[in-house]
């Protein structure tokens, strides 16, 4: 199990594209500075998507985890 | 004073009006053809198997227009023709050039072809005043119209006023040809000359309409009578 | 505005003025024929959300800096000053069209809005007004094709774990990849979206056809295209050019994605291979009998959207029709189809950008089209119109659900085709072994 502490989960399974990264970049700022987000997905283009992102406004993807069917991806907010 | 105001409009003046216009028609093309040319496609599909001829077709019949606004395709049918015509007529009153038998004193087209234009610019212009056409229409769209309209109808009181005189006509084609053969062979001879009588005043304003069109023509929209091919050429191919 | 800022933006304006840009603004006479070509101003009739309307809020600025009789005499074209305030004009040009080059067929002379529209996005861009969310889906992008090493062997693993779904509509054969990547000499590259959606059907679809396909590592949708930023248009889609030349693939299919292909297809020249939609995929294997379709499996009337970028700008307008007619026996076609259709009212990036009222609102004449129709099924192939539409059948109220038409072919594949006779007995294994590997 995760030992992140997650401050909010997004169900984000079955958005067409490019919806997972646009609610992502509208959810951060639901959160604080150093609080985390999970994620759960169904895309695998989230698994490039979600570091590109957090790459691009300066977040932090913590860790990926996949299981048959879905995606967990934990993301922290830097600023 | 007014004598040499109306030799300035009939003879300089057409001179420096049609250097002006070839000119600035010479200035628009090349400004055009340096330009780098556009790097994708701007086609609309379906592809046709020969994009020259239905660019070809769609420049002269407007299948466009016809389709959406058939009133409006009418007019601007008849308008696009006879202006067509209207050129044809004019040179044909040249001596030199003379395309249809110069026996007559008429004009081509007995100034049949001067009333479908100014019928056709009326149309063109009072829809300019309704909306949502109005919301669009900027000062140069009106004042272009209006010039037509007063050329063509000074064109009009010409050729239709002409006869109306007991002994017949007034001014004839050939009265029309004397003027414009001193144009083309530079006599600078002075016009009312040979075109005497009353009509003469009309025959200035007409020249000098002409003149001011000739002027803005490489600086107007009316340009699209060069560009319209290459336009719709961009579409299909 | 600051002089140093216009006489920036004014370059980036000059850059753009191509020959064709040139004839496109110096020609149109206004006389108002496109008037109802637009699907925003069918829907909400405003002067404003006319083709020549927007052309003028550009046209405008044209006369004042680039034409002599701006200068010489302002009032005769109605030039006008690139300030802040214009700059809400331009938003409007670049932001109320989703370039859709409806208008392209309406007007005598073929002028394409759509590039009009293309000055206004870059203005925009320059001025540092243009929508966020999509310079941030480029940037995401760009960042994703540089990074992809770190995210291959994850991505792949992810496309693992999508076998399963494939195998369920499709059954492979043993020892066969349900989702092949790095297929060197592939016949058939194809480019999906992030979404599984965009995956799984066409796997299966392939499979069946006994296609020697790969799936690329990139994802097709060129979000640079969107904002109108032509460096980053390029720079996303030669990441999928060149995994096509490394592979050495035929082709490249696109999915259904209007804009990914029209970017392909005609936007980044000429290539060594050959660019397809993926519906022209489909068409092809029905032509070919490789597959065979349950016509049993779909009892509903369908109706089809033509996206704009794939149809008015690509010439796929019976591919879809052909598939389609293989699906149901009741096909009917929306009244404005082809070459008329009506925008979804959701490209241009409309889609993401947030203002949901305005796409909902400028996109009841296609509504009303489809009400019209009594379809309970509305098929497309492009995503982007498939979530515009989807919303706005939620929207209005209709029953109608929207599907992608490779979705409709995946769900009615025939298992034992002519080509491809998979006995019972080793149909099982794939399954069980890739479940095991999945989990």
């Amino acid at each position: 199990m995760s030992a992140h502490a997650v401050a909010k989960v997004l169900d984000l399974k079955g958005l067409p594209c490019p919806m997972p990264v646009v609610k992502m970049s509208q959810e951060i700022n639901s959160v604080k500075v150093g609080e985390i987000i999970e994620v759960h997905t169904t895309d695998p283009g989230s698994l490039a998507d979600f570091p590109a992102w957090a790459d691009t406004t300066g977040n932090e993807v913590l860790e990926t985890k996949q299981r048959e069917g879905s995606i967990q991806i934990f993301v922290k907010r830097l600023k | 004073m007014i004598d040499r105001l109306y030799y300035f409009i009939m003879v300089p003046m057409v001179y420096l009006a049609v250097a002006w216009c070839l000119i600035g028609i010479a200035a628009k093309i090349v400004r055009l053809l340096k330009a780098p040319q556009h790097p994708t496609t701007l086609q609309i599909f379906p592809e046709t198997k020969t994009p020259l001829l239905a660019a070809l077709v769609d420049t002269f019949t407007l299948p466009t227009v016809r389709e959406h606004r058939p009133l409006l395709w009418f007019f601007l049918m008849t308008f696009h023709v006879a202006f067509v015509l209207l050129i044809v007529a004019h040179l044909d009153l040249i001596p030199q050039l003379s395309i249809v038998s110069g026996a007559s004193h008429h004009m081509i087209g007995h100034g049949a072809v001067g009333v479908a234009l100014t019928v056709s610019v009326l149309y063109l212009l009072f829809r300019r005043f309704r909306a949502p056409v109005r919301e669009l229409s900027v000062p140069s769209d009106y004042i272009l119209l209006l010039l037509l309209f007063c050329l063509f109808l000074t064109g009009d009181v010409i050729s239709w006023a002409n006869s109306w005189g007991q002994n017949g006509f007034v001014l004839s084609k050939q009265d029309f040809g004397a003027y414009l053969n001193g144009l083309v062979k530079f006599t600078f001879q002075d016009p009312s000359e040979v075109l005497s009588g009353g009509h003469y005043t009309v025959i200035a304003v007409h020249v000098l309409l002409a003149n001011l069109f000739l002027m803005i023509l490489p600086f107007s929209k009316i340009m699209h009578s060069f560009f319209a091919l290459p336009l719709n050429a961009l579409r299909r191919a | 505005m600051e002089e140093n800022q216009k006489k920036e933006l004014l370059e980036l304006f000059a850059d753009k003025l191509t020959r064709a840009a040139r004839l496109y603004l110096d020609n149109c006479t206004r006389c108002g024929v496109c008037i109802e070509a637009c699907h925003v101003y069918q829907s909400m009739p405003e002067t404003r959300y006319t083709a020549v309307s927007r052309a003028q809020n550009i046209r405008r600025l044209y006369e004042k800096y680039f034409k002599l009789s701006g200068k010489i005499a302002p009032w005769w074209n109605e030039a006008v000053e690139l300030d802040d305030a214009w700059m809400d004009r331009v938003w409007e040009t670049a932001y109320t069209c989703t370039g859709c080059r409806r208008c392209m067929t309406f007007c005598p002379f073929g002028i394409d809005t759509g590039l009009i529209q293309s000055i206004a996005k870059l203005l925009l861009i320059g001025s540092d007004r243009e929508p966020k969310v999509l310079t941030m889906l480029a940037d995401v992008s760009i960042s994703k094709g540089r990074n992809i090493e770190a995210t291959k062997k994850s991505f792949a693993q992810a496309v693992r774990n999508l076998e399963a779904e494939v195998i369920e509509k499709w059954r492979s054969e043993g020892g066969e990849e349900a989702v092949p990547l790095d297929v060197q000499g592939a016949d058939v590259l194809y480019v999906a979206l992030a979404g599984k959606h965009s995956i799984v059907p066409a796997a299966a679809i392939m499979n069946a056809a006994g296609e020697k396909w790969s799936l690329s590592y990139f994802e097709a949708v060129n979000f640079g295209a969107f904002v109108g930023n032509p460096k980053k248009t390029k720079e996303i889609a030669q990441r999928i050019i060149d995994e096509a030349e490394r592979l050495k693939v035929k082709e490249v299919a696109i999915c259904e994605c209007g804009t990914a292909y029209r970017v392909m297809k005609h936007m980044t020249g000429k290539h060594s291979f050959n660019v397809i939609t993926f519906v022209e995929l489909i068409a092809r294997y029905l032509r070919e009998g490789r597959i065979k379709l349950d016509k049993s499996k779909i009892d509903a009337r369908i109706t089809y959207h033509d996206p704009c970028q794939i149809a008015r700008q690509g010439g796929i307008y019976e591919e879809p029709r052909y598939i389609l007619k293989h699906l149901t026996d009741d096909f009917v076609d929306l009244q404005s189809n082809r070459r008329a259709s009506y925008c979804c009212g959701g490209g241009g990036g409309l889609v993401i950008m947030g203002d949901k009222e305005f796409r909902m609102k400028s996109a009841k004449v296609k509504v009303d089209e489809v009400k019209a129709t009594g379809a309970t099924i509305l098929a497309t192939a492009c995503e982007n119109c498939h979530s515009q539409l989807s919303d706005l059948m939620e929207y209005y109220g209709l029953e109608t659900k929207v599907q992608f038409v490779s979705g409709l072919v995946a769900d009615a594949l025939v298992q034992e085709t002519a080509s491809r006779k998979v006995p019972a007995a080793t149909s099982e294994e794939p399954q069980l072994q890739l479940t095991a590997k999945a989990g």
